[in-house]
């Protein structure tokens, strides 16, 4: 498949009384935009605030980050399957408005996660502080719905806030255009790219429930064979989250749409390395699907002819055993495997990292550790509300203290050890 | 008359509540978290399998308390090494991360309840279209 990515650079976001993009300035009437998120009957209330990089505001509780995109040319649309109809894309040209997101934010259950700052020490552990971001607060209706009504809800005013705001982008001439291509198998033997190693990306992807789930052409992950999926399709949204518990290394759906291992494959392919395709496989809960998903990810890459493969993760705990298994049975077919993770090794970094070790999986790299304790100095402003800060995972009794501060894990923090390899800090 | 292959321990009321009828339970309600991974683990000495991970969900051992585990409803002759692996890790991944202690309110714990229902809702299609366990 060939796809066109068209960025259109977005240098800050306003209000007015009309929609538009203006020199690079997303403009936006909030009281039409949150009309349509109110349709929905479970949302009690709901309103846009806008949060750019460097101003003293924290958002909190996190549930999505979304990059608005819109397909310009070719079949489908964004988010096959969940906003848009069931048609493959990954072809044509979409445009992507680089250096925004839309952030959807408020309480589905009582326990809550997700911190953004926009400033200060907890800004450099999320990519998203980075961002001209349009805030989408929502609290729910307390009308007795069950709770995957109420994710699904939040879920979907996300998805369709950033496609309405990806179609301003529409008629607009790119300021750059980048061309992705995934080769068929009788194109990955051609003259160029013969030589080079074979190489796949294995995405992981969280399916466990309410609060857990992701999508793929709006199919619920649990409910798949493991399977292959062109990288591009990945760009046009095929891939969306439902997953809001564990802010640290839950992805996004901006992670999806920009996930850092595609881009980095594509950037090598050619070169050193031979990006023969991408295959996604879930993290169920029931052991037999582990061990069922984790045989069709190594007899797929048997079936590719594959010299090596990077698997990458999400979540906490029980993936471990996936990861693992998805290692060993990889390496056994003799596909030198490179796993991307997160650790949660204690406060003073010494404990096992992992839920699940084996000695194949010995080419490892991390997002971090998520029990690292951290100080997030105050903000002036919250979009959200604070009242759940004690009860975000990684915080504990006396988070929040008096003065606006939180002490907690670097767990609480959206993105901070993203799986996918997202985030740039390292160590020496 | 159908027996179910799995049996699910459990400490949750939400799920003996939505589960009980359709669903053999072994339901300890005054165990902790930490009190049912020793019971799976418990199981598993004496030639039961575990069915779904003891470590299910993003949300940390250490902050809920409820946890659900399916196992095989009968045990075997010998120890299954792959269960026995599962539970240590379980039970360790609990033990090395001293967390400090959270007192949530009925409704948080409502909520985690939910979750951990669904978790193990969640395998409910698959351990009934595998038949044998």
């Amino acid at each position: 498949m060939k796809l066109e990515l068209g960025y259109i650079d977005i240098k800050g976001i306003r209000f007015d009384d009309y929609n538009a993009i203006e020199d690079g300035v997303l403009v936006i009437n909030p009281e039409e935009l949150v009309k349509p998120v109110l349709e929905d009957e479970l949302i009690k209330s709901a309103h846009f605030e806008i949060a750019e990089p460097g101003e003293s505001i924290r958002i909190t509780p996190v549930k999505d980050v979304i990059e608005p995109r819109v397909k310009v040319e070719g079949p489908g649309a964004i988010f096959p399957g969940m906003i848009a109809k069931v048609d493959t894309v990954g072809s044509g040209r979409t445009h992507v408005m680089r250096g925004m997101a839309v952030v959807t934010a408020g309480p589905i259950v009582g326990f809550q996660e997700g911190i953004i700052d926009m400033t200060g020490p907890g800004a450099d552990y999320t990519p998203f502080s980075q961002l001209h971001n349009l805030v989408l607060a929502m609290e729910m209706e307390d009308s007795g719905a069950s709770a995957h009504e109420y994710e699904k809800a939040a879920r979907m005013a996300g998805l369709a806030t950033a496609a309405r705001v990806g179609e301003l982008a529409r008629e607009l001439v790119p300021d750059e255009i980048e061309v992705f291509e995934t080769p068929t198998i009788a194109q990955s033997y051609s003259d160029e790219l013969k030589d080079l190693p074979r190489v796949a990306y294995v995405m992981m992807l969280q399916s466990q429930g309410l609060l857990h789930d992701t999508y793929c052409y709006g199919v619920d992950a649990k409910r798949t064979l493991t399977t292959m999926i062109s990288a591009t399709e990945v760009m046009d949204g095929a891939i969306v989250s439902g997953n809001c518990v564990s802010a640290c290394d839950k992805n996004t759906t901006y992670h999806h749409l920009n996930n850092p291992v595609i881009q980095d494959l594509f950037k090598q392919h050619g070169k050193t390395l031979n990006y023969v395709g991408t295959i996604i496989t879930n993290e169920n809960v029931y052991l037999a699907d582990k061990l069922r998903s984790s045989d069709w990810t190594a007899k797929l890459a048997d079936f590719l002819s594959l010299d090596a493969a990077i698997v990458s993760q999400e979540g906490f705990g029980n993936p471990d055993t996936d990861l693992i298994l998805n290692c060993k049975k990889l390496e056994a077919k003799g596909i030198k495997t490179v796993i991307i993770t997160d650790e949660y090794a204690g406060q003073d970094g010494k404990s096992q990292s992992l839920a699940d070790a084996d000695v194949a999986a010995d080419a490892v790299v991390t997002g971090g550790n998520a029990n690292e304790t951290i100080v997030l100095p105050p903000m002036d402003h919250v979009i959200g509300t604070l009242n759940y800060v004690d009860k975000i995972a990684g915080g504990h009794d006396g988070s929040l203290r008096p003065d606006g501060s939180i002490e907690a894990e670097l767990q609480v923090i959206t993105g901070s050890t993203n799986e996918m390899g997202f985030n740039r800090l390292s160590a020496r | 008359m159908s027996s179910k292959t799995y049996k699910v321990v459990t400490n949750n009321p939400l799920v003996k509540e939505s589960l009980g009828e359709s669903t053999e339970l072994y339901y300890f309600e005054d165990d902790t978290h930490r009190d049912i991974l020793e019971r799976v683990r418990d199981f598993v000495h004496q030639g039961y399998r575990i069915l779904t991970h003891p470590l299910a969900g993003s949300v940390k051992p250490w902050e809920t308390p409820y946890r659900s585990v399916m196992i095989t409803a009968e045990g075997e002759d010998k120890i299954d090494i792959f269960s026995l692996e599962i539970i240590e890790q379980a039970i360790y991944a609990l033990e090395k991360l001293k967390a400090r202690p959270v007192v949530w309110s009925e409704k948080v714990l409502v909520d985690f309840q939910l979750i951990d229902l669904s978790l193990i809702q969640s395998a409910l299609p698959s351990a009934e279209a595998q038949g044998r366990q």
